[in-house]
């Protein structure tokens, strides 16, 4: 099991077991955290799994593909630090990773 | 709808298909109009009946009853092709659409146009109209008292606001929504040839006007964009439009009349969103749960066997998204209606790669609604003597639902 910390829009933080090789995006729904909706299953199709990623971690992660920085064009209040969630993949290396979520998905 | 219509031939039970696994069931049947169009289909989940059931009407298919297989199978197309998504399985040839119909890899690039088409930040963008056009169309009724909700607000929200964003004149519904029941509530008046030639004939020479002059609307942007690198053949961008079109004019329209229908004969929900407006969020979510009303094929790819069942190659599965959210394996008491209920899975919208790409324009036209009609009309009923129609289909809807309040 590998840690990975959301907060939601509110400022909760909800901490999370996540299994390693589940997505981030995976992780949360599982959960039920409200303000992150993953509607098309990971598939990158309706960027409605975004998230901020805390500026620490952000180098630890592999860069989004070419595929996920089209699709996050469609997300609202996207920052240089977003990223679509369905997209990261909960390993060791970043154990204890930070996600932000937006206000809103839409 | 007549059983007499080449639709509703009943075909031979197929070798593999195990005798306890057939019942009699027509896609197409109108129940009597006492019958609650949710509780007519969780009846496939009746006690005793196996998880996939085969009826030989509509050509012969299998239907998935149980929750956790109708979002596998959505959510799974190496085992499960697009390729068919009408019954009886020759309607498919008459009526071709796109995406819908395509598998990945070829799926991709058309759905990409789609993606971007009804992104979180264009639905963001499109609130101010939706409340503008959801406010003119009730307060145009309200101080009378009385409406025929169906036809007076919920094919007109939608259906105009859709064809706003594909710039097609308001005035058009009447022919695009005949067209489009024709293929998912087909009552045997027209072939599906003549279906597909009446989008045809009304679709095409817009389509080839906005090559020429382009505008910023929809159906531009699809027609700007490249596939795999070419541009759009005419061909495809038909039958893209076409089923954009179909899935614009008749789903939301239904989730609203038979989310209003509940409204109208359950006060205690009414008021708890009167009272607080925060929980219409929520609800919108536990209404997409209690209120699906789309069921689709998929088509068998290989011999197999699943969760038990021997599947052949060509196979069909009429896969209902309304038995997801209505599965007692998935939610406890599913036909209660539960604004604090936690909500999980559902196959409301589909799953996997075709999920419904139309669903945050879905939510946000259903939240603003009951922004604004219950702070307009916070109390109404059916009206006395008066049954509501609900037509069954592809597409579940309600079609008469006269609705009276104090004004």
């Amino acid at each position: 099991m590998v840690k990975l910390i959301v907060i939601d829009a509110s400022g909760a933080e909800h901490i999370l077991d996540a299994e390693a090789g589940r997505s981030v995006m995976k992780a949360a729904t599982d959960a039920l955290i409200p303000g992150i909706m993953g509607e098309c299953g990971g598939c990158l199709s309706c960027a409605t799994c975004h998230g901020y990623v805390d500026e620490a971690w952000a180098p630890r992660l592999a860069p989004p593909s070419e595929e996920e920085q089209d699709m996050l064009s469609c997300a609202v209040d996207v920052l240089p630090c977003s990223r679509l969630t369905c997209q990261i993949e909960m390993t060791a290396e970043v154990d204890g990773l930070v996600i932000r979520l937006p206000e809103a998905q839409f | 709808m007549a059983e007499a219509t080449e639709l509703f031939r009943k075909s031979d039970v197929p070798a593999h298909v195990p005798a306890e696994c057939v019942i009699d069931f027509d896609l197409f049947a109108q129940p009597a109009p006492e019958e609650d169009f949710f509780e007519y289909w969780k009846k496939l989940q009746g006690e005793g009946r196996p998880d996939f059931v085969w009826t030989p009407y509509n050509g012969g298919h299998w239907i998935a009853t149980r929750g956790e297989d109708i979002h596998t199978i959505y959510a799974d197309h190496d085992l499960f092709s697009s390729r068919n998504i009408l019954l009886p399985v020759e309607r498919n040839e008459a009526i071709r659409v796109l995406p819908t119909s395509l598998d990945p890899p070829e799926h991709r690039p058309f759905r990409n146009l789609i993606n971007h088409g009804l992104s979180p930040k264009v639905v963001r963008g499109l609130e101010p109209s939706i409340r503008e056009l959801t406010v003119s169309l009730i307060e145009a009724f309200r101080a009378r008292g009385h409406c025929e909700f169906a036809s007076e607000f919920a094919e007109l929200l939608p259906i105009s606001l859709f064809l706003k964003m594909v710039n097609l004149p308001v005035e058009d519904r009447i022919k695009l929504k005949a067209l489009s029941e024709q293929v998912n509530r087909p009552d045997g008046s027209m072939t599906p040839e003549e279906v597909n030639q009446g989008f045809y004939d009304y679709l095409m020479p817009v389509l080839l006007e906005r090559r020429k002059n382009p505008g910023d609307d929809l159906f531009s942007q699809f027609l700007a964009g490249s596939i795999d690198g070419r541009p759009m053949t005419d061909g495809e961008a038909f039958e893209l439009c076409m089923q954009v079109l179909i899935a614009g004019l008749d789903t939301v329209v239904s989730v609203l009349g038979f989310l209003m229908m509940f409204l109208a004969r359950n006060p205690d929900h009414r008021r708890q969103l009167v009272a607080d407006p925060a929980m219409i969020p929520p609800a919108v979510e536990e209404f997409l749960r209690r209120f699906p009303l789309v069921a689709i094929p998929r088509t068998v790819i290989r011999d197999m066997e699943f969760q038990g069942v021997t599947f052949k190659e060509g196979d069909l599965i009429l896969v209902p998204t309304m038995l997801h959210g209505l599965d007692d394996r998935a939610y406890q008491c599913p036909l209660d209606v539960d604004f604090n209920r936690r909500i999980g899975i559902h196959s409301t919208f589909g799953a996997g790669v075709h999920r419904c790409p139309g669903s945050l324009l879905a939510r946000a036209e259903l939240r603003i609604f009951l922004e604004e009609w219950l702070s307009r009309i916070p109390d109404f009923d059916i009206a006395p003597g008066r049954t509501p129609k609900v037509l069954y289909g592809i597409v579940g809807t309600v079609v008469d639902l006269p609705l009276v309040w104090q004004a």
